[in-house]
This record gives C-alpha cells, sequence and structure tokens, in this order.
C-alpha cells in the first residue's frame, strides 16, 4: 500500500535517505524504532506531500504523492504529529470545524460521546482552549480526532507519549484492533508487547 | 485664487529648528542624525522632482503621458511594498503589480466620472494627484497584508502543515492566518475614518482650502476620498495575497522557502 523505492533526500547539506527502500502492506502495523535525527518524522511528511524527495519514487495505492493526487492521498491519511500541531481556538469549536470540512462514516452522536469516555476526556474540556490543555489531553484530543475521522491510514508520531499507563495500555490495544495501515514512531515498549506489530529498526 | 506662494528663503528658514533638533539628538546619544539628514534630503529632492514632472504633465496633459506616469508610478509602489515585506521583488512583482491596479484603475475612473464628473477621465489636475493618494495609503495596508500573512505562516508552519492534512483543504487552512494579517491592514483605516476631523484635519483637505477651495468642497472632496482610499485598500490587500499564492506556496501546498529575502 505505501512504497518507498531506492529513496534519496539531502536537507541542509545532511544526508536524510540514502537508498532507502520501505514497504507497508495494507493492514500492516509497523513500528519504527531509532534514534532521534534519524529521519523517522520525515517519512511521514514525504507520504504527506510536506517534503519531496530529491530522487527516487513514493507511492501510495501506486499513487505517486504529487499535485495530481496529493488530496485523494491526504483524504486516506491521518496524521498525528509529535507536538499535536493543531491550531489554537476552542477544542468544541475546532472539532466542529474539523467535522464541517470531513465526510465522517460514523457520524452517530452516541459514537462521539463513547469515544470521549474511552479516552477520558470531560465534556468540560470541549470549551477549553487548545492552548490551555495539558500535553497528555492534547494527546488524546489528537487520537480523538483520529478515530473520529476513520480514514484508513494512521501515521502516529509518538502518539502514546504524555498518557499514564493505565491509558497507554487501553489505546495500543485499542489502536492495534483496528483494521488500519499504520506506521508508528514510538519509544514506548508498550507497543512492542503486541504480537501485532511489525518492528523496523533503523541505525 | 490659489495660495500665497512660497519665498524660496522663507522655506528654507524652516531648517533653523533642525539647530535644536540636532543639539539635542547629540546631547541624549539618539544616533539618528544621519537617517533624519538623509531623510530630509530625499523629501527635498523628491518633491522638487514631483514639482517640475507635475508641471510638465499638467502642460502638455496627455491622457497617454498621465496614464505612463500612473503606471510608472505603481511600478514603484510595487517594488516599495515587496521589499518592506521582506519578500522577493522577482517573484511577487506581477501578483502585486496587478492587485494594485485592477482596484486602483477602478476607483480612479469611478471618482473622475461617477463623483467628480469630470469630461477628461484623465485630467492631469485630478489623476495624478487623487492616484498618488491612493497609491499612498495602499502601500502600508498591503505590506502589513503581505508580511502579516507570509511571516505568520512561516512561523506557524507546523501548525499549518497539520491543518492541511487534517482538513485537506488548503483554504481552510490558510483562512486563519488571512483573515488575522487582513484585519491587521485594513483596521488602522476604519479607525481612522471613525477619528477624522476631531483629531486631525486630513491633508489634502488643508491643500484644498489653501488653494482658495471653501471648506464645504473641501470636506466633500474628503469624504469622496476616503471612500476610495477604504475601497482601494480593501481589495488590492485582499488581491494581493490572493495573487500571490501561486508564487508563495509550491503545489502541493508547501509554503516556498525561498520567497523571503534573507537577512544577513
Amino acid at each position: 500500500m505505501i512504497k518507498f523505492e531506492s529513496v534519496y533526500l539531502i536537507r541542509n547539506n545532511k544526508e536524510i535517505f540514502s537508498n532507502l527502500n520501505f514497504s507497508v502492506q495494507k493492514n500492516e502495523k509497523v513500528l519504527i524504532q531509532g534514534k532521534s535525527g534519524i529521519g523517522k518524522t520525515t517519512l511521514f511528511k514525504l507520504l504527506l506531500g510536506f517534503e519531496i524527495i530529491d530522487k527516487g519514487r513514493v507511492s501510495f495505492n501506486d499513487l505517486d504523492i504529487g499535485k495530481e493526487h496529493i488530496k485523494n492521498i491526504r483524504s486516506q491519511i491521518f496524521y498525528l504529529s509529535q507536538d499535536i500541531d493543531l491550531k489554537d481556538g476552542r477544542v468544541s469549536d475546532l472539532l466542529d470545524e474539523i467535522l464541517e470540512h470531513n465526510v465522517l462514516k460514523n457520524q452517530d452522536k452516541g459514537h462521539f460521546t463513547d469515544l470521549l469516555n474511552f479516552l477520558d476526556l470531560s465534556d468540560k474540556l470541549l470549551d477549553q482552549t487548545i492552548k490551555e490543555l495539558s500535553g497528555g489531553e492534547r494527546q488524546r484530543i489528537g487520537l480523538l480526532i483520529c478515530f473520529l475521522l476513520d480514514r484508513p491510514v494512521w501515521l502516529l508520531d509518538e502518539p502514546t507519549s504524555a498518557l499514564d499507563d493505565i491509558m497507554k495500555k487501553k489505546i495500543v490495544d485499542y489502536i492495534l484492533d483496528q483494521e488500519k495501515t499504520i506506521i508508528l514512531i514510538s519509544h514506548d515498549n508498550v507497543w512492542k508487547k503486541n504480537n501485532a506489530v511489525k518492528i523496523e529498526r533503523w541505525l | 485664487m490659489g495660495a500665497q506662494d512660497l519665498n524660496l528663503l522663507s522655506l528654507m528658514s524652516l531648517f533653523i529648528f533642525l539647530i535644536p533638533v540636532f543639539y539635542i539628538n547629540r546631547r541624549l546619544r539618539l544616533t539618528i542624525n544621519k537617517t533624519m539628514l538623509t531623510s530630509i534630503a530625499r523629501m527635498c529632492i523628491q518633491l522638487s522632482f514631483v514639482g517640475v514632472y507635475l508641471e510638465f504633465l499638467f502642460k502638455f496633459n496627455s491622457p497617454v503621458l498621465n496614464t505612463v506616469y500612473l503606471l510608472i508610478m505603481i511600478s514603484i509602489a510595487c517594488q516599495s511594498i515587496i521589499r518592506s515585506s521582506n519578500l522577493k521583488v522577482r517573484l511577487f512583482f506581477m501578483p502585486v503589480f496587478f492587485s494594485l491596479l485592477i482596484p486602483f484603475t477602478i476607483i480612479l475612473i469611478f471618482f473622475n466620472a461617477v463623483v467628480v464628473r469630470i469630461d477628461n477621465l484623465f485630467e492631469a489636475k485630478y489623476l495624478i494627484p487623487i492616484g498618488g493618494m491612493l497609491l499612498g495609503n495602499c502601500l502600508r495596508s498591503i505590506i502589513i497584508g503581505l508580511n502579516n500573512f507570509y511571516s505568520g505562516i512561516k512561523k506557524d508552519e507546523k501548525v499549518y502543515l497539520y491543518s492541511i492534512s487534517i482538513f485537506n483543504s488548503r483554504i481552510q487552512a490558510l483562512k486563519p492566518y488571512f483573515k488575522e494579517s487582513f484585519l491587521a491592514a485594513i483596521t488602522p483605516t476604519i479607525a481612522s475614518m471613525a477619528t477624522i476631523g476631531l483629531v486631525s484635519l486630513p491633508g489634502m483637505m488643508t491643500g484644498q482650502i489653501l488653494g482658495g477651495s471653501i471648506p464645504m468642497v473641501a470636506i466633500k472632496y474628503q469624504i469622496a476620498i476616503m471612500f476610495s482610499i477604504f475601497y482601494t485598500e480593501y481589495f488590492s490587500t485582499m488581491l494581493s495575497v490572493l495573487f500571490s499564492l501561486k508564487v508563495g506556496f509550491n503545489e502541493l501546498d508547501v509554503l516556498n522557502q525561498n520567497i523571503f529575502i534573507s537577512k544577513g
């Protein structure tokens, strides 16, 4: 489903990828590990078209990442960035705006409430602004958006780093149980305990 | 009837007050004497030249010449806007030029044809001073608009890109930056319309009254000019952002980093 073929990328005179070959099958769950600065996040940015490779080919469902297909490709990928870079504003306004611009498969109000409960997010929190949230709350809002949008591919950059152990376990089990194609970047060992994950170690 | 001519020597007498200014600057170690002098010299030279051009333009009063003069004025304004916005002139010239030209032409023709009802739409006496006033005011608002828009996105690039990924819509992701920069650009003019006459008497009105118009006529012109300035600013600022999107972003909606003038 996702393919990197002989990919080369140089940024600021630093070689980030040289002859990278990497692929992910449909509904596969891949955990990428490796020290920081090795280009894990850049991998996600390439898939979203935020960075452009110097040489090689990056494809999504056999479509090249480029002007022609980018809208289609982005509509299928949910990206949770490490710092959850949501623009500031009231959480509920942001959620409304997101729902207004995305067609949801499951528009059930009950589904929304279930997700809030599952993520331990209170109604009161929805009236706060993004800036007022703690790191853990922000992470859970990011995951809430992920589960709501329900896109087929999830790119998750440290999705559990700010959560407590109980919540971590709950979320890992939930995520790995989904019929989704998921690429993960995480230093949390809790992902490895599950056999559903294929581990990709970058040195 | 006209204002009384100023004797060159009496005009020069205004330099006298530079002496205490210089003295105080030096005592307070405000290192602006040099900049101040350059600015004063530029003002005197530029305005003298304009005086000579205008005499020339008014004498011939040729529609072609007047139009060419205005186009040159727009080009200069354009360069100055782009440079002050810390953007590259080469990339932004065309978009900014047209975003000035379109509203400017429409408003100027409307002003001359419908408001003042002069027969010769290209009459130098109206075309050039009014055109200059519109341009001068647009300069400020487009600079604020373009600068806030592009530097806002640059500063906030992660958030902008994240919005792209969530909304999958460039318009939706750009909206907050557009809104913020546009409001910053036109708010000062809206505010100045609210206080005009209470605090300050605008230069154009003063000039007209000195030139012999009765106050009521000067005020009517002033109202017409304020409307025109506001409309031109409003549309040229909006268009300058819209027209420049194509050079500002690559085809995958990512901000082009090479549009900024590198400082250093």
